[in-house]
């Protein structure tokens, strides 16, 4: 068994990628699955700053948000094919995530948390008022894009097992990079940062600037989770820029294991199969997932898949 | 444009601007922000002692909110209720700390603070099904209706009973904790909890009492709150963000500063509805992101604490 | 003491710091030659702790001049003292806790090739890792490479962070009471290392052993509340009536 997830561990792309094909068929209905992919996606982004660097943003909903509008704006309102619309998505967010970075890095610990939710909330504030183009209150109707263009090929964008495998294509690139940052040298110098900012700085790493960098990258990341949930349902809701949906990706982290590689992938699929359940029979989600995430705060705080991991003495390289 | 004795014409939004008008508005505004003080204080007290920032800070003040017009609805009587809902939040403040916060201490900084996020979703849920999802009807009490004149104009009762009342509690806060022992072993703990525990004093106590202080504080906003605005379960949400605004354009950690920024907020906000009314939101956290450009520490902060 | 047509490697003009209202350092004044090994002595509370801080850029003073070969570098920031070749190790070990004693090293040492790229593999950059390996035999820690430094005992993982400080080549080494907690052995042990080290580099030194101090440096420096008191050779320190006066008894 533990030679297995080893082998895990030193291909984890490849797998995940392998364990991602098959998904959808184990999942009740394609749209969950596909959710999973973008929330996962967007966990995974927000952990690179919370779970590598140490840094608990509660703005992230601000980067999903303003992917997820740009998009829909580009297709809305501008007529721009699906990849140009992807690209402003993720530009866009990219370029927040230098604002809102370049402001909350200069303060530190539980004050980053507070400022990061103020600042996510001129995001939702303003894409609110700016109703013309993103329809207020209703959120953004209408991006649709039924057939994909690729390499001259037409594919049908709203059969929902193909739009699962043209969404998990251009996850898995993103997971893939994410992979690659965090083996870089800027990986270690990231969690050098998390361990001991005194002694990073010492060494002589510029310890605001690479804050930054990484903040962009995530930022980068969680926009193009948003680009393709706008793809994926149509619609921005308003809600996609509040901050109790940053406080989703933190759930998320933290139930699937926010040291981990996996972890926020896992604790994305998590919340949302148990979301899926448990609103068949009840009401009362919220007070559902806050209890449990309480539990997991209390006594588990590695998470799903970091309790896994150290329960196999996996924890070098264990992301 | 012409300019008319006493009248100024500025936007479109305005068909005539008074001296009068911008009184009443500040006015409003210093009844807006005196919430904003209270609860900024409420949070800065908890924050300075344990070093945690309550989450659940919004959820506590909607609590409030509710207890506030439920003890009013059965006992009539709507002093009795200013002292019960304290009471009832503190005590729920007291067992947060003791039973789901103080195990998380020894953790790293932020346990806590996502533990009371956890438990402000419980909260909301726990007022959906008590009260009903859309919540109770607001109710001024019967002594403080109507309005009164100001000088200015005509103010309503309750904001300046809500602009008086804060500003008495405020001031107990502040006696509380400068001139009497138990605030002295609070202060002092806030600055080193080594020294206090050499001292004899059972630490875990004050944390205790701080955090219950803190939600009881929130508590109290949230009642004296509740006349003026609706009392569903999701109204503590926006009140997070807004008391977070208010700590840092005030500075971590200062209570003068929780103060004062919670006053100027409520006034930015008040004086941008009368002149940009869509922007009211905006404006404040607008300003939030200025000080954090020009002076992260707060306006209050210590340089080098945060910046 | 200092040979007039020769730079100090570092110098502290007039340096002050103020904590609040409370007068830290006051006026300190002092060269440091290259190639010498000095210790910064005094009783508690005299400033040393400060003193080093300032001249390792944890914090700018709040009035006075830092001079590092001639070069203003007063403010810097501290991870720019590490790039022009001023390095330091903490009293209280600061190290990476959760990655191993091999990592640790070798993220130091990329700071020279690797330092922040993204997009390639971090063990795909030979010249860090070969550092690591060297500065890790050197400090006597290359059996213990792969072990995480929470898991070390309390000497190695100050030997692991002078290995650390190591990395990036300073000229100018500045160690912080580099014997803190450690047993007999242990010290010597450091002892050992710091003699070496001081070969090859300055090195400043904060201690508080005063029998380690007179074996290992040719100068000390005494502060007292904050101020100058006296400099010398261990012997002149030793019968200076000001310093005797000062510690009073103290070892």
């Amino acid at each position: 068994m533990k030679s297995f997830f080893q082998l895990i561990a030193r291909h984890r792309v490849l797998a995940s990628t392998l364990f991602l094909m098959i998904f959808p068929f184990i999942m009740p209905y394609e749209a969950l699955a596909i959710n999973i992919l973008i929330f996962g996606l967007f966990a995974m982004g927000f952990n690179l700053l919370f779970g590598y660097m140490g840094l608990l943003s509660f703005g992230h909903a601000a980067f999903l948000g303003t992917g997820s509008y740009l998009t829909g704006i580009a297709i809305v309102h501008y007529a721009m094919p699906w990849g140009a619309a992807i690209l402003v998505g993720v530009i866009g967010a990219a370029i927040g995530g230098l604002l809102m970075g370049f402001l909350a890095i200069r303060t530190r610990g539980i004050y980053f948390s507070m400022v990061t939710l103020a600042l996510g909330q001129i995001v939702f504030y303003g894409f609110y008022k700016a109703e013309s183009l993103t329809g207020g209150e209703n959120g953004l109707r209408g991006v649709r894009v039924d057939t994909f263009n690729i390499l001259g090929m037409p594919v049908d964008f709203l059969n929902p097992m193909i739009k699962y495998y043209i969404i998990l294509f251009v996850v898995v690139l993103a997971v893939w990079l994410i992979s690659r940052i965090l083996n870089s040298p800027l990986g270690a110098v990231m969690e050098a940062i998390r361990e001991n900012e005194k002694r990073a700085a010492a060494c002589g790493f510029d310890v605001t600037r690479t804050k930054l960098l990484v903040f962009i990258l995530s930022a980068a990341i969680c926009g193009l989770a948003g680009s393709l949930r706008a793809l994926h349902l149509s619609i921005v809701p308003i809600d996609s820029l509040h901050y109790l949906q940053s406080g989703q990706a933190v759930m998320m982290s933290i139930l699937g294991g926010m040291g981990t590689f996996f972890g926020p992938f896992v604790g994305a699929a998590v919340m949302l199969y148990l979301e899926d359940v448990v609103t068949t029979f009840t009401k009362h989600w919220m007070a559902v997932i806050g209890l449990v995430f309480m539990f997991f705060v209390l006594f588990f705080p590695q998470g799903i898949w970091g309790t896994i991991l150290s329960k196999l003495k996996l924890n070098q390289d264990s992301k | 444009m012409p300019m008319v004795e006493g009248e100024f014409f500025l936007s479109k939004y305005m068909t005539g601007l008074t001296f009068e008008l911008l009184c009443m508005q500040l006015l409003t505004g210093i009844a807006l922000g005196s919430i904003y003080a209270l609860l900024a204080l409420g949070l800065c007290l908890v924050f300075g002692m344990l070093n945690v920032v309550n989450f659940a800070h919004g959820a506590f003040f909607m609590v409030g909110a509710f207890m506030g017009v439920y003890f009013l609805g059965i006992t009539g009587n709507f002093w009795f209720s200013l002292i019960l809902t304290p009471i009832a939040t503190g005590v729920l403040g007291l067992l947060t700390e003791r039973y789901l916060v103080r195990p998380l201490y020894g953790r790293g900084i932020d346990y806590p603070l996502l533990l009371t996020f956890g438990l402000s979703y419980v909260l909301i849920e726990a007022m959906r099904v008590t009260f009903g999802i859309e919540g109770l009807p607001s109710v001024t009490p019967d002594g403080l209706k109507g309005t009164m004149d100001v000088g200015v104009g005509f103010f309503p009762k309750y904001r300046l009973f809500l602009i008086a009342a804060t500003a008495v509690i405020i001031f107990a806060v502040w006696f509380f904790i400068q001139k009497t022992k138990y605030g002295l072993i609070i202060k002092a703990g806030a600055v080193d909890q080594e020294i206090v525990k050499v001292l004899g004093v059972d630490i875990a106590k004050v944390w205790l009492l701080v955090f219950g202080l803190g939600c009881a504080i929130a508590g109290l906003s949230g009642i004296l709150a509740s006349p003026t605005r609706s009392v569903n379960p999701e109204m503590g949400i926006p009140i997070l963000a807004e008391s977070f605004v208010v700590t840092v354009v005030g500075g971590m950690g200062s209570a003068v500063g929780a103060v004062v920024a919670g006053l100027l907020v409520g006034v930015v906000y008040s004086m941008t509805s009368l002149f940009f009314p869509d922007l009211a939101e905006l404006s404040i956290f607008v300003l939030m992101a200025v000080v954090l450009l020009i002076r992260p520490q707060g306006l209050f902060g210590k340089s080098g604490a945060m910046g | 003491m200092s040979s007039s047509n020769q730079t100090p490697i570092l110098e502290a003009r007039n340096v002050s710091k103020s904590f609040g209202k409370f007068k830290a350092l006051q006026n300190v004044s002092t060269t440091f030659m290259p190639g010498s090994l000095t210790a910064i002595i005094g009783p508690n509370g005299a400033g040393k702790s400060t003193f080093f801080n300032a001249l390792s850029g944890a914090f700018p003073p709040s009035s006075g001049q830092i001079l590092f070969n001639g070069k203003d570098i007063t403010g810097m920031q501290q991870y720019e003292f590490a790039r022009i070749g001023i390095s330091k190790s903490f009293q209280i070990t600061n190290v990476f806790k959760q990655l191993t004693v091999h990592e640790n090293v070798r993220v130091a040492a990329q700071m020279e090739t690797a330092r922040y790229n993204f997009l390639r593999n971090a063990q795909s950059y030979p010249e860090p890792i070969e550092l690591a390996d060297q500065l890790l035999r050197r400090v006597n820690l290359e059996h213990l490479r792969n072990k995480k430094t929470g898991d070390l005992a309390h000497g190695q993982q100050r030997a692991l962070e002078i290995a650390m400080a190591l990395a990036c080549n300073p000229s100018l080494l500045l160690l912080d009471e580099p014997t803190a907690g450690m047993s007999p052995e242990e010290t010597l042990v450091m002892m050992d290392l710091i003699r070496t080290l001081a070969n090859e580099r300055t090195v400043i030194l904060v201690e508080h052993k005063m029998k380690l101090i007179m074996g290992l440096c040719k100068r000390i420096i005494v502060l007292h509340h904050g101020e100058f008191l006296a400099e010398g050779t261990p012997e002149e320190i030793q019968n200076n009536a000001e310093v005797r006066r000062v510690y009073l008894g103290q070892g």
